[in-house]
């Protein structure tokens, strides 16, 4: 559901078109700060349902969001890039699945933190440098972190497996 | 410092998960886990140890390392919250190494394993700290 949701509301936006040098990973960043604005967004919408300790994680989550997308941005722009544009929140919110519940919510920013980890697990592969690989291996942590609260608090436990979207 | 080999990567974390094992396994011995927590990390902590082992198999190389236990498990080992602690710190620390050996390393073909093993390390943390009954779990 949300690799769908997201293709549809960022994570399909189009690479920066002009500045840095193919191979640079601009693009792949620009990817990534889509998926990123997308969540801040998501996140914003499952707040709503939410309440104490589960409001008070998503709202962490949803700052370091922000943070990420902020980094980003200075990265693309590092390369000579210019970050894609974003969307606003109603454009974004048209295209969320119908939330009526926490447990929704939960379910939801679950599915959309798993799809930002396996993102960043990618990036790893495909980054040129190594530089730019400790940014999204850092950003990985973080977003290991979030899918884990997120398990917790909807009762399931913090890692399907020992290896978290793949295997060795 | 001078760039470390892959090898010598994988030897670090394998030391590291080492540990890992040894201390979850020192704990449940002494019951200062839960035995069911307990028992789920010292298993995820194995397979990554026979994961990281059949890589450097693989290499055909190897120089291992005795793994030398921290002076301070004993210490930590006195109560489940300040063993909870101590495997705290140390989850957080092989995340670090996870995550400088998964940007450095040169088989790229290993990055992503590499981050998907520190994405459950990352997952370690939470567990243990959503044991303590701390509130936050999100970093």
């Amino acid at each position: 559901m949300a690799a769908a949701v997201l293709a549809s509301c960022g994570g399909g936006d189009p690479p920066p078109s002009t500045g840095p040098r193919p191979g640079s990973g601009a693009a792949l960043l620009g990817s990534l700060l889509a998926l990123e604005r997308a969540a801040v967004a998501a996140y914003g919408t499952c707040a709503e349902l939410l309440s104490r300790r589960a409001l008070g994680q998503i709202l962490a989550i949803r700052a370091q969001e922000r943070a990420h997308a902020s980094r980003l941005e200075r990265l693309i722009t590092d390369l000579g890039g210019e970050p894609p544009p974003g969307r606003s929140a109603e454009e974004y919110a048209r295209t969320f699945p119908r939330l009526r519940s926490a447990e929704d919510a939960l379910h939801f920013a679950e599915d959309l933190k798993e799809r930002q980890v396996r993102a960043y697990l990618e990036a790893l592969a495909e980054l040129p440098s190594a530089a730019l690989r400790l940014e999204a291996a850092r950003t990985c942590a973080d977003e290991a972190n979030h899918l884990a609260a997120l398990r917790v608090l909807r009762g399931l436990p913090a890692a399907q497996g020992p290896f978290v979207t793949g295997a060795l | 410092m001078a760039e470390r080999s892959d090898v010598e990567l994988l030897e670090d974390l394998l030391a590291r998960e080492n540990r890992l094992v040894s201390a979850y396994e020192r704990a449940l011995r002494r019951d200062a886990i839960d035995v069911q927590l307990g028992e789920w990390l010292r298993d995820h902590e194995r397979e990554h140890v026979r994961a990281i082992e059949q890589v450097l198999r693989r290499g055909g190389e190897r120089n291992p390392r005795a793994g030398v236990p921290a002076p301070e498990l004993n210490a930590a080992l006195r109560s489940r919250a300040s063993f909870t602690r101590y495997a705290i710190d140390l989850e957080g620390e092989t995340v670090a190494g996870y995550t400088e050996a998964a940007a450095s390393i040169r088989d790229a073909g290993l990055r992503q394993p590499l981050g998907s093993i520190m994405a459950c390390g990352a997952a370690h943390v939470v567990a243990l700290r959503d044991s303590l009954g701390d509130r936050q779990l999100v970093n």
